[in-house]
């Protein structure tokens, strides 16, 4: 087994955003590096998690305005053509499970076998996810249209 | 042929960005949200290739392929995995399983074209519309395309007839049809409208080496004998006659 503290968890997490961003949105990601917790009025937020060897969560912080105009990249259309929330939720869950994908993978590849959830959404205003009792918690945050949007990893080894 | 599609996974969305990626060719897509969905479509439709999801409620694409793989029916229908993991267990799980090929998310719909390019030729929506062209207008009797103007031909009836003059064209040059037979038996009165439709489709006929034929009244034959394009032709009183001139 691995020792999870040598882990480059946030540059897997930068990567695979990366190129979520860039294959599924056609977006290029401006990344930030940043150690607290993104504040905005109103936000989705996208969590996937993985369970096995090592346990843990990666969520995707998403401002809602932002969160529409993703949706509307990721299905080839304009943000005022996009239905409604359920639309959003979905390109926010996926997109979480595409990065929650790669990751899991990467941890596999290390020798620290795991499986996926399927993603979960959250959704309010002003409000921050605590979690508490990881070995590991990296978080980056990202510009892009003006918009910043932030993407956090937690992680534990099972014994 | 039509290709029948199966997409199953619970992302709305990708399940979007499938239908869209073969939405240019002559695919017919279906969709489930789960495997045991998929299950039950896949028995119904017998699609020709499913586009399978792994990671799902309800169901997960592993365990519905291994059902899917245990139906006489339905175990040789290629299955591509479309998968957010591209670990080197889960890939070699997945190729274990007898799928055709994976994709690992995150993916476009180009790649996605390519894998089945590998199984199925895919053909442009254009050309499936050319070989099974339809129209009210047009119809095809004893290897003849029939063009039967209507009693009075508007404005948007020409346009649709001039619009779908092409693909009808097409579509007999595919067939390797060369007779076209335009009866204007109906119409009550000629009008300019209806002559220059007439100038287009001897033209059109002309260029595509086809030959054509006129059933109409005599006044029709009086009103064509008075343009240098049209005042060879004889007009025919019935489409049979004008058939036993070819």
């Amino acid at each position: 087994m691995s020792d999870i503290s040598k882990l480059d968890l946030i540059g897997f997490a930068i990567n695979s955003t990366r190129d979520v961003f860039q294959t599924m949105l056609s977006m290029k990601l401006n990344v930030i590096e940043s150690r607290l917790p993104m504040k905005s009025p109103n936000k989705i937020v996208g969590c996937v998690s993985f369970a096995g060897d090592v346990m843990g969560n990666i969520c995707i912080h998403v401002p809602s305005a932002f969160a529409r105009v993703m949706a509307a990249a990721m299905l080839g259309m304009e943000p005022d053509e996009i239905e409604g929330e359920d639309e959003v939720s979905d390109v926010i869950g996926e997109v979480s499970n595409m990065i929650g994908g790669d990751l899991k993978s990467r941890l596999c590849d290390a020798g620290l076998p795991c499986q996926l959830s399927i993603p979960s959404i959250t959704r309010g205003n002003d409000f921050v996810i605590e979690s508490k009792g990881w070995m590991r918690h990296e978080r980056f945050a990202f510009q892009q249209q003006g918009h910043l949007a932030m993407v956090e990893v937690f992680i534990k080894t099972v014994n | 042929m039509t290709l029948k599609v199966l997409a199953i996974d619970d992302s709305k969305t990708i399940r979007k960005i499938v239908a869209k990626a073969f939405s240019t060719y002559d695919c017919d897509v279906a969709e489930a949200e789960n495997g045991v969905e998929g299950l039950s479509v896949a028995s119904r439709n017998k699609p020709d290739l499913i586009v399978l999801d792994i990671t799902m409620p309800v169901m997960n694409g592993i365990e519905m392929l291994s059902k899917l793989k245990g139906q006489p029916e339905l175990k040789d229908i290629p299955v591509i995995m479309l998968t957010a993991e591209s670990g080197k267990d889960n890939v070699m799980q997945i190729v274990k399983m007898g799928v055709k090929d994976y994709i690992v998310k995150p993916f476009k719909g180009e790649q996605l074209i390519e894998r089945v390019m590998k199984i199925y030729t895919l053909e442009p929506k254009g050309a499936t519309a050319v070989n099974e062209f339809s129209n009210p207008f047009f119809s095809v009797f004893d290897d003849v395309q029939v063009l039967t103007l209507p009693e009075k031909p508007d404005r948007a009836a020409i346009a649709e007839i001039e619009g779908n003059l092409g693909t009808a064209l097409k579509s007999m040059a595919s067939k390797g049809l060369s007779h076209f037979v335009l009866d204007t038996k109906k119409v009550k009165e000629i009008n300019m409208l209806i002559i220059k439709l007439i100038m287009a489709v001897v033209q059109a006929c002309e260029k595509n080496k086809v030959h054509l034929r006129f059933v109409g009244s005599e006044g029709l034959e009086n009103e064509l004998k008075g343009f240098e394009e049209t005042s060879r032709f004889t007009i025919h009183s019935s489409v049979k006659d004008a058939k036993a001139t070819f």
